[in-house]
């Protein structure tokens, strides 16, 4: 149990310690990958630079004007902005990231983008949300589940904070078979 | 984590109508293109994963579910 706590925490520092380094995320070429001409257009450049997702989430998620809508592991803000256009502003979107860098991009691009009068980012861990239970009616995230080391206990967190009836929509990767070890061991397989 | 283990631990997390969907391979080249993935891993990865895999080495996929009322 304490080696197993140990590798947790040894791949959670692993994987902020990445995200910390990066200097611009996966840019225009893969958005343009997930997100059409019409979606890309409704958010600043910025947050198209900081993409790091790994398909559109908001396009599968049905928001409707009104809803408060989370995004776990919000990182530069582009599915947060694109789900703050949807809620309105008689809804709420929040983006909940680890990195407190991360939050301050997406700042920054739903006030190029408009929409911060309704849209908040906070700091936070996905295994540990700082959010009242039955507080959010539609979770999404792109690319994020994949990076906890405790996959249960964030599924249980955001479980915790969906109103009964609520939604989640999420894009991930999922791998059938196994990658050699030289990959799977890797630390920054775990980090990508 | 593999598509029935992902779908497993959201049962197992109370979510109901769990439905995935929207696969889109994701291979080597694709995953070059993020920074999170560094070069060596990378080569490694070229290196190590047989050239039929190479370009679809895992899946994007979308999950949606609900919690229950």
């Amino acid at each position: 149990m304490a080696r197993d706590l140990m590798f947790q925490q040894e791949i959670k520092e692993t994987v902020q310690q990445a995200y910390a380094a990066i200097a611009t995320g996966a840019g225009e070429t893969v958005a343009r990958r997930h997100y059409n001409d019409q979606e890309l257009a409704e958010v600043p450049p910025g947050a198209v630079d900081w993409a790091l997702g790994v398909g559109n989430p908001v396009r599968y998620a049905r928001l409707e004007p009104g809803l408060v809508v989370l995004d776990v592991g919000s990182g530069g803000g582009i599915d947060t902005i694109m789900a703050a256009r949807r809620v309105g502003p008689q809804g709420r979107a929040i983006g909940l990231d680890v990195l407190e860098e991360m939050c301050e991009r997406g700042r920054t691009h739903a006030a190029q983008a408009g929409v911060e009068g309704w849209t908040e980012f906070r700091r936070g861990e996905m295994e540990d949300i700082p959010l009242p239970d039955a507080s959010v009616d539609v979770a999404i995230s792109n690319g994020v589940l994949n990076l906890s080391a405790r996959k249960s206990r964030a599924l249980a967190e955001i479980f915790r904070v969906l109103a009964p009836g609520g939604r989640i929509c999420m894009a991930d990767l999922t791998v059938e078979g196994d990658l050699p070890p030289e990959v799977a061991n890797d630390q920054s397989a775990w980090a990508g | 984590m593999a598509e029935r283990v992902f779908a497993g631990k959201l049962h197992r997390a109370g979510f109901a109508d769990v439905w995935v969907g929207g696969h889109r391979p994701f291979g080597i080249d694709q995953a070059a293109l993020y920074p999170l993935f560094t070069p060596e891993v990378i080569q490694v990865m070229r290196e190590t994963i047989p050239a039929d895999r190479q370009d679809h080495v895992a899946s994007g996929v979308i999950v949606k579910a609900r919690r229950p009322q």
